[in-house]
């Protein structure tokens, strides 16, 4: 008999969610990550750590990807050319910790709406694009958003509008965190242009919460990891409570590997290696992956077993497809504190509080040149603190050539002295195709000499005209409010942060590799709960969706045990 | 995380390690010197590395300069990292070792000798070329942390670099136990 009744491998938002249900619910829970276990006690305000060295995920030289991106001059005929990532320094690991990279989120939390799970009934197809409707609709996920709400701990305030999406209580358990001056900024300028300013809801707390405190409003939120534990990680919302029932058992530096399977398909045990690089093997009743997307793809294909030859839920060829990002673009315009009066010189220097405006008008766009097509969501943050990172951009004059000595230096006090930059982020579908998909690299293996993830990343056109559609309004609302030097940025590249798909749910097994509840075709206790699940991933990002799903996830498996 | 500082980010990283690369494969080209086995390896790099830094980095009333935010000893403090990436620290000395050659061959003289007008003329062709841009590139970077840096990590001596730009840092700061390298 085995000590566990579910064996979770991935602590982030999917993992961390169904962990926390099945130990509340009395299951004996052990979760397997890779990376280590970080505290509040262990979170700092630390640029260099967090983003210039890479504290939070691992060696490229040790463990990486291989980025395949469109390339006309390929001289191999394929139109696709495939760069390791330790080459690039594109990095796609997001956060390989304890409660993964919803520690590293900002926290911009939205639902997705009804239309978002009928995506082909509502617009019909689209050439190139495998866009198909859910198998669940929104009621079947509203009561677990509303949950998310109250055990994560969402803050906000519910404004009535055209797309506001069906709630099951009337507001949110937490008022909304404390906002910037420049919010009323933003609020006037739609005002004027005719658009409706939102607040924005956020994975943070505005009150205390058991041993989690109120946020603290140290002006760095995105990319850091939270010390005072409001930030709704599933670490600090969710594994620590697990932990504490004496039911879950969370074991850091546990890099799984394969998932053994017997005769009849079921999972058996999950191999893999801990702290000191020794082989390990882990048994229990179920299995749950969710290792974010494109890792989670990469062990189900890794797994191969005798009823699952090419992978486990792999025998249709359908584990890795349809992977997909969020698509969209950016807004971005300076707020120059000499070109300002006095008053809003002082408030546009305000360090702290968040912009929290978020626009939906466009959820459905429905215009002459594009048609009714889905649209999706404009948020607005002020430009990130990065100090570093924001001297680095000085480097280089508009023409691309180095800057150094006193031109350099007077570069770096206008940029970080003169002004601030406020951004519009706008989040559209990126659909699926059949050019963004995940498999097994046939030559790049990881410092235990396994074969790493290769990433195809092709973008639909489609994505760039809602992107660019979008996009063009945040920069009317920026230039609105008085931000200088607006420019607009669309582009197919995609956001390695913002990433789901590839392990589909559905109804046929032959078009998709889980079952509505989740569960691998053909492998009855396992699992996947992270983001890989979504055929469509909504035009917001899919954390709030893979935290719900997850809770969802974690009621079924309780059922079955 | 938001999408627009992390496309940013990755640009960045991307292009200076595709120079890297590029340098790592043919390092006889770099700069405009005619073959890499006749330059000579320079004993003391860190005079020169000094000089550079002071150059690309001037101190003046009222802001801080290379010296001031202990530039040279946090690039030590990089190039003896033994997590730090190899190629790159290897990089930035046989810069030093072209970038001697370059100033014997131009005025038969260290670069630690040549007067402010001859420093600027040699480091403009230095940048003139993709790999010796990617060289001063890489040591304004270097100077970018030490100026903005948490000063747990040896830079910006009392947060000179911060008041400077007027910067207010995130609380809570890294602790030197706990700071990036110690932290397990």
């Amino acid at each position: 008999m085995s000590e566990f009744d579910v064996c979770v491998i991935g602590s982030g938002a999917g993992g961390g969610a169904v962990a926390w249900r099945l130990a509340m619910a009395g299951k004996r829970v052990l979760v397997l990550e890779k990376g280590p276990w970080f505290r509040e006690a262990d979170f700092f305000k630390d640029e260099l750590a967090c983003c210039r060295r890479g504290a939070y995920t691992p060696d490229l030289r040790e463990q990486q990807h291989v980025i395949e991106e469109a390339d006309d001059e390929e001289a191999n005929d394929t139109g696709w050319r495939g760069t390791p990532t330790r080459e690039s320094g594109w990095d796609f690991w997001n956060g390989n910790v304890v409660g993964g990279s919803s520690n590293f989120m900002s926290g911009f939390f939205h639902r997705m709406k009804p239309v978002d799970f009928r995506l082909r009934s509502e617009f019909g197809p689209i050439h190139g694009a495998n866009v198909v409707d859910w198998p669940i609709a929104y009621d079947d996920l509203e009561p677990y958003y509303a949950e998310v709400e109250r055990v994560v701990g969402i803050s906000g305030r519910v404004v009535a509008h055209p797309f506001l999406e069906p709630r099951s209580t009337p507001d949110f358990p937490y008022p909304p965190t404390l906002e910037h001056p420049v919010s009323a900024w933003i609020d006037a300028a739609c005002a004027r242009l005719g658009y409706r300013a939102l607040p924005l809801p956020r994975a943070i707390l505005s009150q205390p919460r058991g041993t989690r405190r109120a946020c603290e409003y140290s002006g760095y939120c995105g990319s850091y990891g939270c010390a005072s534990g409001a930030k709704g990680s599933a670490r600090a919302a969710l594994l620590d409570e697990a932990v504490a029932t004496g039911r879950c058992e969370v074991r850091p530096r546990s890099q799984v590997f394969r998932l053994v399977s017997d005769a009849r398909g079921q999972v058996v045990a999950a191999e893999y290696f801990d702290r000191d690089d020794r082989r390990r093997r882990a048994r229990a009743r179920a299995f749950v992956v969710a290792c974010q997307a494109i890792e989670s793809a990469r062990l189900l294909l890794s797994s191969p077993g005798p009823r699952h030859p090419r992978g486990l839920g792999n025998r249709y060829g359908q584990v890795g497809r349809n992977l997909i990002f969020s698509a969209g673009g950016v807004s971005h315009g300076r707020l120059e504190f000499d070109a300002l009066d006095p008053e809003r010189a002082a408030q546009a220097r305000v360090v702290g509080p968040f912009l929290n405006r978020t626009l939906h008008d466009w959820y459905v766009i429905d215009d002459p040149e594009l048609g009714r097509v889905k649209g999706g969501v404009l948020d607005f943050l002020m430009g990130h603190p990065n100090v570093i990172s924001r001297a680095l951009a000085e480097r280089r004059d508009d023409d691309g050539q180095l800057v150094w000595g006193r031109a350099f230096k007077r570069r770096l006090e206008n940029a970080i002295r003169g002004g601030r930059r406020i951004d519009c982020e706008a989040f559209a579908d990126w659909l699926p195709t059949d050019d963004c998909f995940v498999r097994l690299d046939g030559e790049v293996k990881d410092k235990w000499g396994r074969p790493v993830a290769r990433v195809r990343v092709g973008a639909h056109p489609h994505d760039l005209k809602v992107g660019r559609y979008l996009a063009e309004r945040g920069a009317r609302v920026l230039e609105a409010l008085g931000a200088r030097d607006v420019v607009i940025g669309v582009s197919d590249s995609p956001p390695q942060n913002l990433v789901a798909g590839g392990c589909r749910f559905g109804r046929d097994p032959r078009r998709s590799v889980l079952d509505p509840d989740c569960r691998v075709h053909g492998a009855d206790n396992l699992f996947v709960a992270d983001g890989g699940f979504m055929p469509t991933g909504g035009s917001v990002p899919p954390t709030w969706t893979i935290y719900a799903n997850a809770l969802r996830v974690g009621d079924r498996i309780a059922a079955q045990l | 995380m938001n999408n627009g500082d992390l496309a940013t980010r990755h640009r960045l990283l991307a292009t200076r390690r595709a120079f890297l690369i590029a340098g790592a494969g043919g390092l006889a080209a770099l700069f405009v010197l005619p073959a890499a086995s006749a330059i000579p390896r320079v004993a003391n790099p860190w005079p020169v590395l000094a000089a550079v830094q002071e150059h690309l980095f001037p101190a003046e009333p009222g802001a801080p300069g290379a010296r001031e935010i202990r530039a040279l000893a946090y690039l030590q403090g990089v190039l003896s990292d033994p997590a730090g990436d190899r190629e790159e620290q290897d990089f930035i000395l046989k810069g030093v070792d072209w970038l001697e050659g370059l100033c014997r061959q131009r005025h038969r003289a260290s670069f630690v000798d040549l007067d402010p007008l001859r420093r600027e003329g040699v480091l403009r062709e230095v940048a003139g070329t993709e790999k010796g841009e990617n060289w001063l590139a890489t040591l304004l970077l270097y100077l970018c942390e030490a100026l903005l840096c948490d000063p747990v990590y040896g830079g910006n001596p009392d947060g000179v670099g911060w008041a400077w730009l007027r910067h207010q840092p995130g609380y809570p700061r890294p602790t030197p136990d706990k700071r990036h390298g110690a932290l397990k």
